[in-house]
């Protein structure tokens, strides 16, 4: 049980780091596929800037700066140049899942995974029985995930830059009005978003492991986006998404070591998806909810710059 | 269609300039950009089975392409490809299982209704919830595409595994040779006059019938089209399933193709590609034909490139997310559905 409930939180803090960023991009109206692919660059960045420097905290930095150039452009793309916000997501993630393998193998002339010695600070650890076990051998980014997600909170409630993200996201022309480029606060809410992405990525790299491998992500960025739809896209209701998918994550993992009762993996697997449908189901019978925030995203697509 | 040139110079120009920068990135990570183009257009052209390995690549991208271009012309963005592919492998997979004995043209035929049927389900789901409820489809086929290779993995791995199979990969039993309708190159006179049909089909009905006609109408304006009396959520819940038709008949000639059996995650590129394949054909029939043999000949060199250089194969997954992240620049026409009430103001 213990251990369920620790591998729950190692499982959930990308995800809930991720979806923060998820969540400060779709409060600016974009529908962000492109999540996955920055999380991979940070988790791969962290790892080659980390190993080369022997820093781990440098690796972070440099993870942060490249996902948030990454955002700066992924911005340039779906704004100024008016692509598809969709696609040239989903292109931004292959750019991601591609850049990072090919770079692996151009720079460093591995294919598959890459160790590394760098590793995150783990505050507690040692405990090996009783509740001990659940708080121990976390990396320092678990312990500020919660932080983290606090901060969001409070910037998206409380300050000029959310209620602003909020006008953007919910109604540009008011937002216009009211003498607020909604490009720019776009642009803001990426780049928030790219660097959230970095320390997701890190955490899965030189967090819980102390590698990099090829497509290591498979598929957390969307189960992130997924969990910012079913948070209703507030911060702490993603992040509890966050918390539930890591717990189906963990189940899985806990089912898959007792075969016993064998339920099959693949199916606790699918629990997210499927919750995922209905959520945004149930969110469009919500109807005036999704038009508020559909309607930034609308505009995205209109040319009206 | 007014600007048609503008646009196909558009096109072709973006995309070149995603080559140029993919070459630019194998250039500055100490590639020999002359080399690997050389070795691309032997390994889809010129080297022995190049040619052949190309039109292999080229029929699932052509077929998912197609469905893809079909959701496109109703307004309809189906993004999840890769699932109703996989589960219209997978019922392919259990009919020709489950029915060794049967006479071969007739099992064959019922795979391929079977991995339709498949594919419509898992594309009308999405569909249903669009057009009764306004479910974002975005999502709902995305998820629906994940939940396809979960379906995949648990059959292959489960139920389906090949028991005296060894290697790390999960793999179902195989087919009996009878029911292949290629040899392991995935190229046969029956296969290309299958594809070549759906490709003439679809064209004809999306340029010739009054469905098509219809579909356009809804894709460019539905509430016009609810005034001319178009019953808007049949025409969409008829594309939901056309392009997961599509989709589901491109696994079964998969699998009585060059597949075989079916392996955990095989193809893990197809679904997407082929969106970028039906991008970069302007969503028209024609032109995804020549995307589609165009991103086949790439699939196929990136597999021969491993002779001539040590390019990491994942260069082309970069290649592939660099045309898709700048091929809609300026391409608007494609999603005008969504603006709901509260845009209005904006565009006014």
């Amino acid at each position: 049980m213990e251990q369920v409930l620790a591998t729950t939180l190692r499982s959930a803090a990308p995800l809930v780091l991720v979806a923060m960023a998820g969540v400060f991009a779709f409060r600016a109206g974009i529908f962000h596929l492109g999540l996955e692919g920055l999380m991979i660059t940070g988790a791969f960045t962290t790892v080659a800037v980390g190993d080369a420097t022997g820093s781990v905290e440098l690796g972070i930095l440099a993870a942060i700066g490249v996902c948030m150039a990454l955002s700066a452009v992924y911005w340039w793309v779906i704004g100024p140049l008016g692509a598809n916000v969709i696609i040239a997501g989903l292109g931004l993630t292959s750019i991601g899942l591609g850049g990072t393998a090919f770079a692996l193998g151009a720079i460093f002339d591995i294919r598959g995974s890459m160790f590394t010695d760098v590793v995150l600070p783990r505050p507690v650890r040692g405990a090996t029985s009783g509740p001990g076990v659940i708080i121990s051998e976390h990396s320092i980014l678990v312990w500020i995930t919660p932080l983290i997600v606090l901060v969001a909170w409070i910037v998206l409630r409380r300050s000029r830059f959310g209620l602003r993200l909020a006008a953007v996201g919910e109604y540009p022309f008011a937002a216009r009005s009211a003498g607020v480029n909604p490009s720019i606060v776009r642009l803001q809410a990426l780049l928030i978003s790219g660097a959230l992405c970095a320390l997701g990525g890190a955490e899965l790299s030189v967090g819980a492991l102390r590698n990099f491998t090829e497509n290591m992500t498979n598929g957390r960025g969307f189960i992130a986006f997924v969990a910012v739809i079913f948070g209703a896209w507030h911060p702490i209701g993603a992040a509890l998404a966050g918390l539930f998918f890591g717990l189906a994550d963990a189940i899985g993992i806990q089912s898959q070591i007792n075969i016993t009762e064998r339920v099959p993996r693949e199916f606790v697997l699918m629990i997210p998806f499927v919750l995922t449908i209905f959520a945004v189901w149930l969110g469009g019978l919500w109807r005036r909810r999704t038009l508020e925030a559909e309607a930034g995203y609308a505009e995205l697509r209109e040319p009206d710059y | 269609m007014t600007g048609g040139l503008q646009r196909v110079a558009s096109t072709v120009l973006l995309v070149v300039v995603s080559f140029l920068l993919t070459a630019l990135i194998l250039w500055v990570s100490g590639y020999r950009v002359g080399t690997v183009l050389s070795g691309i257009i032997q390994g889809s052209i010129t080297a022995t089975g190049a040619a052949t390995s190309t039109i292999r690549w080229t029929i699932p991208l052509l077929l998912i392409g197609l469905g893809v271009v079909i959701g496109f012309r109703a307004g309809f963005f189906n993004i999840g490809g890769q699932g109703q592919f996989y589960v219209g492998a997978c019922s392919a997979l259990v009919v020709s299982l489950g029915w060794r004995e049967g006479p071969v043209p007739l099992v064959i035929m019922c795979g391929m209704i079977a991995a339709i049927l498949a594919g419509m389900a898992w594309s009308l789901l999405p569909g249903y919830l669009r057009v009764q409820f306004g479910t974002d489809e975005v999502l709902t086929t995305l998820m629906m595409s994940f939940i396809g290779a979960l379906v995949l993995q648990y059959l292959t791995a489960g139920p389906l595994r090949n028991p005296s199979g060894t290697g790390q990969t999960a793999a179902s039993e195989r087919i009996p040779e009878a029911f292949r309708i290629t040899d392991s190159s995935g190229v046969s006179v029956t296969a290309l006059l299958l594809v070549g049909g759906v490709a003439v089909l679809v064209w004809l009905l999306l340029e010739r019938t009054r469905f098509g006609l219809t579909m356009t109408l809804v894709g460019r304006n539905p509430t016009m089209a609810r005034w001319q009396g178009i019953d808007v959520r049949r025409v969409g819940l008829g594309t939901f399933a056309l392009s997961g038709a599509l989709s589901g008949l491109a696994g079964a000639v998969e699998l009585y193709g060059p597949g075989a059996r079916l392996v955990t995650g095989f193809s893990p590129e197809v679904g997407f590609t082929a969106v970028v394949v039906a991008l970069v054909g302007m969503l028209s029939v024609w032109g995804t034909v020549v995307a589609a043999v165009f991103f086949g000949g790439l699939q196929s060199a990136i597999l021969f490139l491993p002779i001539v250089t040590d390019l990491p194969p994942p260069a082309l997954v970069l290649l592939h997310g660099m045309v898709a992240f700048l091929v809609t620049i300026k391409f608007r026409a494609v999603r005008r559905r969504r603006t709901g009430p509260a845009a209005k103001p904006v565009a006014g």
